[in-house]
């Protein structure tokens, strides 16, 4: 039962071939064996998984008791992985953050909640980059993940546990987080599906923002087929998130059965010429080539677009970010939440209020989440604002627009994930500015908020010694459809 | 855009953000952020004068809950989590001294 996938086991499940109990305790013992080199997971959850298994095993066997199979849902008893940023009652939850080591989740994500309500079983929570800034999960306080492809390089980040975590399958399947790529840049470096949907189609509830107007949940999954189950499961409309609305889950009901061919190629794949410029390394450029080459034998047509404003995307998202990182992050003061050891002795010794706030931050935070709060600070200071916030603001318009244009020509636009394959360990982290450059790809797509899915350009298995390639698709708005069907029928080729 | 981040003005962004940081830190704080700020140039060549700030990632506008009277008893719900917290309250240092 190696490489799980979340259609194959819940065929397996229905079918009684096994139990939930039986593959979560194969996972666990899986993650006990690997995880202390891959460092995938922060923490495990092995009483309330196997609690949890149980009670999946329990609604199988009374569903199919009463010979309605159909009503098991798609996710009950799949053994998961949660990226440390998405609360689950009772279970620590740091982002991978010094300053949250003592923390433990008091409620649940609205993920969550649908998951368990569903019966899924989680695993444990992931690394990630501290906060998820970042783009090889080296900037976690907790030790850095490696690539189950290369141990000497990056997973990529900042989901980088999660997309670690399914590629070495010890996980079934996995949720990330994505402001700027952190879903399909890991996805991408590590051979796995990762798919950020519209801004707006899932709760963040329960998720820890970094920047909210970007912030979105995903699935990190090893098929597409998969990406789009794990998706119908967490999508819809949340009270706790006013940003969330039911378009995605309205949309999201056509997914249940794929179109035929002959249908879905209908749709155009734009390739837009900013994207495969200089820079983009010789192996994700042929790559990419390959996977164009097998969409249009499929019958796909394809046409070049503009995308003109896209090299300032970068500059544009590095000032919008740390801006509401800045904000967001104010919350983590050491009168909430948790305290580190260091900030908890003083207080003992009276500490004043400043006192708190200063040292629980500055010995709390790693560099990266210092450079980031101090950054969108300054960009919104006085004297300033207008130059640097306001003007990425209206950048982000001119990113936008250009997507709407070309959205006018093709039905969805194709590019790479990354300009290359998985990088060395400390290969970037010297230089914040060669990191950031990690997510030019994927940036855009948060800005515009549209959706995007990171897809392998083949199958890479673990030990086949190739380091994967990803290609991106990206779609209009609330069109999750066009991409995942897209996927889906490259898959199967 | 002339502008850099110079040792006063870390020292000042420092205090604004509450983020005490170690003078060892500094210089390399000082060199990414010009860095940073030397790469945000590219936006100057950019005319937008006439373009409209995107605000948010959303096109909605207030979302708001139905203005209905509801019972809430549970104060206090949440202070669990809290580092220090007594009958229900967050229990914190001095704010006046």
């Amino acid at each position: 039962m190696e490489n799980l996938t979340i259609k194959s086991f819940h065929e397996g499940l229905v079918a009684k071939d096994f139990s939930a109990r039986e593959i979560a305790e194969a996972y666990l013992a899986k993650i006990k064996e690997q995880n202390p080199s891959l460092n995938a997971y922060l923490s495990t959850a092995e009483p309330q998984a196997l609690e949890t298994a149980d009670a999946a095993d329990a609604a199988v066997s009374e569903a199919l008791a009463k010979g309605a199979p159909e009503t098991i849902p798609a996710m009950t008893g799949v053994p998961l992985a949660i990226k440390d940023n998405i609360l689950i009652k009772g279970l620590p939850a740091t982002a991978a953050s010094k300053i949250l080591e003592r923390y433990t989740a008091s409620y649940d994500a609205g993920v969550t909640q649908k998951l368990k309500a569903a019966r899924a079983v989680f695993l444990g929570k992931t690394n990630m980059d501290e906060f998820a800034m970042g783009s090889s999960t080296e900037s976690s306080a907790f030790g850095i993940t490696r690539n189950p492809h290369d141990a000497d390089r990056v997973p990529g980040g900042s989901s980088g546990g999660s997309a670690a975590a399914v590629a070495a399958d010890i996980a079934v399947a996995a949720i990330g987080s994505d402001t700027g790529g952190s879903i399909r840049q890991p996805a991408g470096l590590c051979g796995v599906v990762g798919f950020k949907p519209t801004y707006g189609a899932v709760s963040r509830s329960g998720l820890m923002a970094m920047a909210s107007s970007l912030d979105q949940i995903g699935p990190l999954t090893k098929t597409v087929e998969d990406a789009a189950l794990l998706y119908k499961a967490i999508v819809g409309a949340d009270p706790l998130d006013a940003t969330s609305t039911n378009e995605g889950a309205i949309a999201a009901r056509t997914l249940e059965t794929l179109p035929p061919l002959d249908e879905v190629k209908k749709l155009t794949i734009g390739l837009p010429k900013e994207y495969f410029v200089d820079g983009l390394s010789k192996e994700v450029s042929d790559q990419v080539g390959k996977a164009i080459e097998k969409l249009k034998k499929l019958g796909f047509a394809f046409k070049e677009i503009s995308l003109p404003h896209t090299k300032y995307a970068l500059s544009c998202y590095y000032i919008v970010m740390p801006a509401e990182v800045s904000s967001n992050l104010a919350r983590f003061d050491g009168i909430r939440y948790a305290r580190i050891p260091e900030v908890a002795a003083a207080v003992e010794k009276g500490a004043s209020l400043m006192d708190v706030y200063m040292k629980q931050r500055g010995l709390g935070f790693g560099a990266e989440a210092k450079r980031r709060i101090l950054l969108g600070t300054f960009v919104l200071s006085s004297g300033y604002y207008d130059a640097y916030y306001e003007k990425a603001q209206r950048v982000r318009t001119l990113i936008t627009n250009d997507f709407t244009e070309a959205f006018k020509e093709v039905d969805v636009v194709l590019t790479p994930v990354t300009p290359t394959p998985a990088f060395k360990i400390g290969e970037k982290t010297a230089d914040p500015l060669s990191m950031y450059l990690e997510d030019i790809f994927t940036i855009p797509v948060n800005l515009a908020g549209l959706p995007g899915i990171s897809i392998p350009t083949e199958s890479y298995p673990v030990g086949g010694g190739r380091l994967p390639v990803g290609f991106q698709i990206i779609g209009r708005k609330w069109h999750e459809a066009d991409i995942l069907n897209i996927g889906r029928w490259y898959e199967r080729n | 855009m002339s502008s850099s981040i110079d040792k006063d003005a870390l020292a000042h962004l420092a205090k604004l953000s509450r983020i005490e940081y170690d003078p060892g830190e500094e210089q390399k704080l000082l060199t990414d952020l010009g860095a940073i700020l030397d790469h945000f140039k590219e936006l100057q060549a950019l005319n937008t004068s006439d373009v409209p700030p995107m605000t948010g990632g959303t096109d909605l506008r207030n979302a708001l809950r139905a203005d209905d009277a509801r019972e809430n008893t549970d104060r206090g719900a949440g202070t669990g989590s809290f580092p220090k917290s007594k009958n229900g309250f967050n229990d914190v240092p001095a704010v006046f001294e």
